[in-house]
């Protein structure tokens, strides 16, 4: 039963042999190259779908494997690798949401000189999502963490000779990289509290679940924290989502892959696979919803006021990672992971879709499109089923995740029930005025020419439709199955017919509004910007959080930075200036010496005589 | 008769540091070989001194004497010389003048 | 095995450079492209050398079977005092003594491995090849000496070897401001080595002093072995130990309080100013700007790590207790180079001055490791040296790629040579990436290692050097990104990729960075074996007392 798991360990190997041949075959081959690279990801895809099916048995036992990294005396650091059910599913959305699009991209990056350098970074990074998630430890973890951040890194920056690119490739890192200080110091932290130095989530559980007290709950709290730091940087949440919407700059099924679908999840997951220690810290579990909360309604009010279709999409992104962080801040495992995986189709859905938007017209500005509805049926309707799986209109799987966070919310906090209903509200105004305003309306200059994309884009649309439409049965308010497979406890399905009732109202008001704004031939487009420009530049520049981070910290580190150049060069450069002044000019004194008078010369000697005399003579008298 | 010792080396030293101080202090190269000379005669003093009144008197010190008698004059001849050269080439005999092999 | 045993192995890799040297010596001056095969086979028979020595190293035995010993300089005090002590002979007594341990192990293969790498960038050398290729045989016998050298008087010479080696090889092939490049580096260094002179000195003539009874006859001797001192500085009844009181007579070499403090007070900013330690880091930035590129990877990579290396074996492991009272201050002093590094490297203008500035900020982090006083820090300090070595070797030699195809190290002149150079810029995004710390690549190791280390004893310092984390990937960036992404500027004319010649110690240093990356128990079950050792010598005094 158990063999399945047992060759999980393969599941990244694929991705990684298919990176590596692509490396080495260079920019040539490209037919290869998308056939390399697609082949890898459908052979881990197959393999975690084994798995997957295998352990939807009732009660599959957790597989564990592991070996020494480094052994220092009695300290070892180990890397391994475990499936459980989380890890299992999380196998199967990131193998297929890559697999899907490696397909998408032999059509959208055909052009490309460097497809099979495209190939070769979608291949790596395939690779190292999936160790990330296969890890059984922090360490391991950490180190799959980063180099996810770096694979991201590279895609953003993949169109390098933009200047753009170039500074959101930078931002994505360094930005990331502040969180990932946070979690490298918890991991520190952990490191030396845990019994024996283990770092392994299967101890982490025994030791945080049990309440044994033997960490004191400051301690807890600290190491939670800084853990959440990690997620915050990585799922993008308040205060570190600025790297997300700057990210749209690389291609995009890269968004879709890695900035929607599985790395910013990464930071769900990690909360997740340490959720015992959170679960020991309430004040860690607070700090965690709240933000989270601020987070959904923060970025999806931003969302309205955008005009670049991508960026609508990362800032929905941003909003409903946030979803995620609330429901696993208020005590719903379930909740977060639930829609960790129906977020990962639809949104993927959409990225992809407005990747096919692009490929037709060639920019990404909303105010530039309209009337793509008749020019591209099969991408209308495709991304429709993803805006409403998004704002939550059922049965689609939107509703069925995001239903189940608002039943938690509501049980256990009013203010961010009214917050997520608040978000949910501004989700289905801001993607029904994304959809009305590119696929309504009277085609525009670049909307006329556009075409239906090709078929290796269509079809990865229209699975991931299905998925986004069907994905949300496996939980709802009657059938508690997923939850019970995914903690391995039967949980109580829990509904509420009163949050149904609202987030339905609330999601049809939102979309409803939206059409009277936007959607309407008779509205004026811009009739809504016009009665409220402040606003409109506010949420615009996203409540110009990017104006005060440069402000607050990067003038004053490129300033401090010139302070200590300055200090460097003069000051202590000064002090070896006077001090080499001192030496040559003592080297002057003592040459002047040497002036050639033999004179000179013999009364020197005869001092240097007197002296040595002088002193014979008084260490006899001495002695 | 050995208390003339001490009188001797005194009167010796005294013409030593008479010599001493001219070599050193005297800017007239005549003059600076005048006190050289000074200084020789001082040694052979000493050495005179030595050998009739030493611990063990001997014509070897006297002999010596001789030795540096000729030898101050070898000197002197080949250091006036010298000085004659030099006043030739730059017109004067200053010791402090004479520092071109500085450069 | 046994047969080979008796091969003195050390003293043939030690001393190959030279018969390198002889054989460059003797070939005509024109015939430069002999003598850089010449110089560049010579430079890989160490390197074999050495990792057969890595194969055969008994990781129980900690290298104790590659120990060579021969009488070497013995000079005889003056005959009153021997006879007043009524002892056959009074001796200074300093030998050939050469010796590996888990700690020099690592930093010799370090070394013939960079020295190989940097003779395969010495093409570059447009003048007086002869001379410069035997300097630079000279310079690498130097750096073998002071990593092999049991004696302290032999580590001196080799370590001076170096010095003067370097300064002709800045001052005759450096770059524009060469000469004075060369002399901030004489002065620097040489007072660095006076001062160190001194300290050996004064341990020489105290903790180097024992009896040697040989049947009737005893002879006083004043011995320069580290072994020696080392044992006489552990060994509670040796001289240096001993109070008057207890001795019941004046003793002349007993090592008080405040001469262990001087001693080791001397040490610290001799090897300061080697490694380099803020505020004796200025000479360094001349000699990464100045100096010719294959120079630079061997001053960067292998001669920073001689000041850690002496730091370690003679300041921390002869007086540990001072060190251990000290850790804070060297923390201090390791987080300083950090953040002050990095912050100065985030703002220069020189691409090769950020990669200075980088060095300093990782050397902090070697501070911070031997800071740590446990083995995790300890083992990290050393993973480090040998990670960043490579690091910055490859950094060094791709700037000097670059330099020689668009003339410029400036960033401001600089972009968009992932176009025309897509390998080297990749190599050089790699390196800096490894240099940020990423996993898989060997800078995180050292990292990981050494600030675990330091947080079991300094917890604050820890989250503050974190903040250096941060800061290296913003500076590391900043200037690989200039460089490689955005525009290309319309200056330069065609540019072309790696050649060959170049390309191959890019791979082979990559590869190694790499290797230590993802499987750094290659270094570490090393340096385990014999650490253990050192480690609990460095203890047993804090056991004992």
């Amino acid at each position: 039963m158990d063999i399945y798991s047992q060759t999980a360990w393969l599941i990244p190997l694929f991705p990684l042999a298919a990176f590596l041949v692509l490396m080495a075959l260079g920019r040539g081959y490209r037919r290869a190259g998308v056939f390399i690279g697609s082949v890898g990801s459908l052979a881990a895809f197959i393999l975690s779908l084994i798995i997957v099916i295998d352990r939807l048995g009732a009660n599959s036992v957790d597989y564990n494997y592991a070996f020494d990294w480094i052994v220092i005396g009695d300290y070892t650091l180990r890397i391994g690798f475990e499936v459980t059910n989380l890890t299992a599913l999380m196998l199967t959305v990131v193998t297929l949401v890559s697999f899907l699009v490696n397909v998408y991209s032999a059509g959208y990056m055909k052009k490309d000189e460097r497809i099979t350098v495209y190939y070769g970074y979608v291949a790596l990074f395939t690779f190292s999502m999936l160790g990330l998630v296969l890890s059984d430890n922090l360490l391991s973890l950490y180190i799959f963490w980063e180099l996810v951040g770096v694979c991201s890194f590279l895609l953003i920056g993949f169109w390098f000779t933009l200047p753009k690119a170039r500074a959101a490739a930078k931002k994505a890192f360094i930005v990331t990289r502040i969180g990932d200080a946070g979690l490298l110091l918890g991991i520190l932290l952990l490191f030396w509290y845990m019994p024996d130095h283990a770092l392994d989530f299967t101890r982490i559980q025994s030791v945080f679940a049990g309440h044994s007290g033997s960490i004191a709950n400051g301690v807890t709290t600290l190491i939670a924290l800084l853990i959440f730091a990690g997620a915050v940087g990585k799922s993008g949440q308040f205060p570190l989502h600025v790297w997300l919407p700057d990210a749209m700059e690389g291609p995009t099924p890269i968004s879709a892959l890695i900035h929607a679908a599985t790395m910013v999840a990464a930071g769900v997951f990690l909360v997740a696979r340490t959720y015992d220690i959170f679960l020991a810290s309430a004040a860690a579990m607070e700090t965690i919803a709240y933000i989270g909360g601020f987070t959904a309604i923060f970025a999806a009010t931003i969302a309205l006021a955008q005009n670049d279709i991508k960026r609508i999409l990362a800032y929905s992104t941003v909003s409903q990672l946030g979803y995620m962080m609330m429901a696993l801040g208020l005590g719903s495992l379930t909740g977060g992971i639930f829609h960790l995986f129906t977020h990962a189709f639809f949104k993927a859905l959409l990225f992809l879709g407005a990747g096919s938007i692009i490929h037709a017209v060639h920019t990404q500005n909303i105010k530039e499109m309209g009337g793509l509805g008749s020019k591209m049926r099969l991408t209308a309707w495709t991304f429709g089923i993803g805006a409403l799986a998004l704002s939550g209109i059922p049965p689609l799987s939107g509703f069925w995740s995001k239903d189940l966070i608002l039943t938690i919310a509501l049980e256990q906090n009013p203010l961010l029930f009214a917050a997520s209903l608040a978000a949910a509200f501004c989700t289905a105004l801001y993607m029904s005025r994304l959809f009305f305003l590119v696929f309504t309306g009277k085609p525009t200059a670049a909307a006329s020419k556009a075409k239906e994309s090709p078929i290796s884009m269509t079809v990865p649309l229209i699975v991931l439709a299905i998925l986004a439409i069907v994905s949300g049965f496996v939980e709802t308010p009657w059938n508690g199955w997923f939850g019970s497979w995914l903690s391995g406890e039967e949980e109580a399905a829990h509904g509420s017919s009163f949050a149904i009732i609202a987030s339905i109202l609330v999601g049809f008001l939102g979309i409803y509004t939206g059409w009277i704004w936007y959607g309407k031939e008779s509205s004026r487009r811009s009739a809504v910007a016009d009665k409220s420009p402040g606003l409109v530049k506010l949420l615009e520049r996203g409540y110009f959080v990017d104006d005060l981070y440069a402000a607050v910290f990067v003038k004053p580190l490129k300033a401090m930075g010139d302070v200590l150049t300055f200090f460097d060069v003069h000051v202590i450069g000064g002090i070896v200036r006077i001090v080499g002044a001192a030496a040559i000019s003592t080297g002057r004194t003592a040459a002047r010496l040497q002036n050639g008078q033999v004179q000179t010369y013999s009364v020197t000697a005869v001092i240097g005589l007197v002296i040595i005399v002088a002193a014979i003579a008084l260490r006899r008298f001495l002695s | 008769m050995n208390s003339m010792l001490p009188s001797y080396l005194t009167m010796a030293a005294i013409l030593f540091c008479i010599g001493l101080y001219g070599a050193l202090v005297k800017r007239n190269a005549i003059v600076v070989l005048l006190s050289l000379e000074l200084m020789l005669n001082a040694v052979n003093l000493n050495l005179i001194a030595f050998s009739k009144y030493g611990v063990v008197p001997s014509l070897t010190g006297q002999i010596f004497s001789l030795f540096t008698i000729t030898v101050a004059a070898a000197e002197a001849a080949i250091g006036v010389a010298i000085l004659i050269a030099l006043f030739r080439s730059r017109g004067t005999v200053n010791v402090d003048e004479f520092n071109k092999m500085r450069r | 095995m046994s047969i080979l045993n008796d091969i003195p192995i050390l003293s043939i890799i030690l001393l190959s450079p030279l018969l390198g040297l002889l054989v460059v010596l003797l070939l005509p001056k024109h015939r430069s492209s002999w003598m850089k095969a010449a110089v560049i086979i010579t430079t890989l028979v160490p390197l074999v050398l050495s990792l057969w020595l890595y194969a055969n190293f008994d990781k129980q035995q900690g290298g104790a079977a590659f120990e060579e010993q021969y009488d070497w300089v013995e000079v005889p005090l003056n005959k009153e005092l021997q006879d007043a002590n009524g002892v056959s002979s009074i001796l200074f007594k300093f030998q050939y003594e050469l010796g590996i341990d888990g700690l020099s192990l690592p930093l010799i293969l370090l070394t013939v491995l960079v020295t190989a790498m940097a003779a395969l960038a010495s093409v570059h050398i447009k003048k007086r090849w002869k001379s410069f290729f035997v300097w630079f045989l000279l310079l690498e016998t130097g750096m073998l000496g002071v990593f092999l050298a049991r004696d302290l008087f032999l580590f001196f010479i080799f370590f001076e070897i170096t010095l003067i080696a370097m300064y002709f090889l800045i001052g005759i092939w450096g770059y524009f401001n060469r000469e004075r490049a060369a002399n901030q580096f004489l002065i620097y260094n040489g007072i660095g080595s006076a001062i160190m002179l001194f300290a050996f000195v004064l341990l020489v003539n105290t903790a180097g002093f024992h009896i040697d009874q040989a049947g009737e006859q005893a002879s006083f001797i004043y011995s320069g072995s580290y072994g020696d001192i080392l044992h006489n500085l552990t060994d509670p009844a040796a001289w240096v130990n001993l109070s008057s009181s207890q001795l019941g007579m004046s003793n002349p070499f007993q090592m008080t309080d405040t001469l262990q403090w001087a001693i080791f007070i001397m040490l610290l900013v001799a090897f300061g100013i080697k490694l380099p330690v803020f505020p004796f880091h200025t000479w360094m930035l001349k000699v990464h700007t100045e100096a010719p590129t294959s120079i630079v990877m061997i001053h960067s990579g292998i001669l920073l790590k001689m000041g850690a290396y002496g730091l370690l074996r003679f300041g921390i492991l002869l007086f540990p207790e001072q060190a251990r009272e000290w850790a804070f201050v060297l923390a201090v002093l390791g987080l300083i180079n950090i953040l002050y590094g990095a912050l100065l490297a985030f703002r220069q203008k020189d691409f090769k001055l950020v990669l200075a500035y980088s060095s300093i900020s990782h050397m902090g982090i070697v501070l911070l490791g031997l800071a740590a006083f446990n083995e995790i820090g300890l083992q990290g300090a050393i993973f480090q040296l040998v990670s960043h070595g490579l690091i910055s070797a490859l950094l060094f030699l791709i700037v000097g790629s670059i330099y020689e195809r668009t003339g410029t190290t400036m960033l401001s002149e600089l972009g968009g040579l992932a176009r025309s150079m897509p390998f080297m810029s990749g190599v050089l995004l790699t390196a800096g990436l490894a240099s940020l710390g990423l996993p898989g690549l060997s800078g995180f190791v050292g990292e990981i290692l050494s600030f675990l280390g330091l947080f079991e004893t300094m917890r604050w310092l820890t989250a503050v050097a974190l903040l250096g984390v941060i800061l290296t990937a913003v500076y590391v960036l900043r200037a690989v990104l200039k460089i490689t992404f955005g525009p290309e500027p319309d200056t330069f004319g065609a540019l072309k990729d790696a050649r060959l010649i170049e390309a191959v110690p890019m791979i082979v240093l990559l590869a190694f960075i790499l290797l230590l990356g993802c499987y750094p128990s290659v270094l570490t079950d090393t340096l385990q074996s014999s650490l253990g050792g050192l480690y609990d010598q460095l203890f047993a005094t804090r056991a004992g007392g």
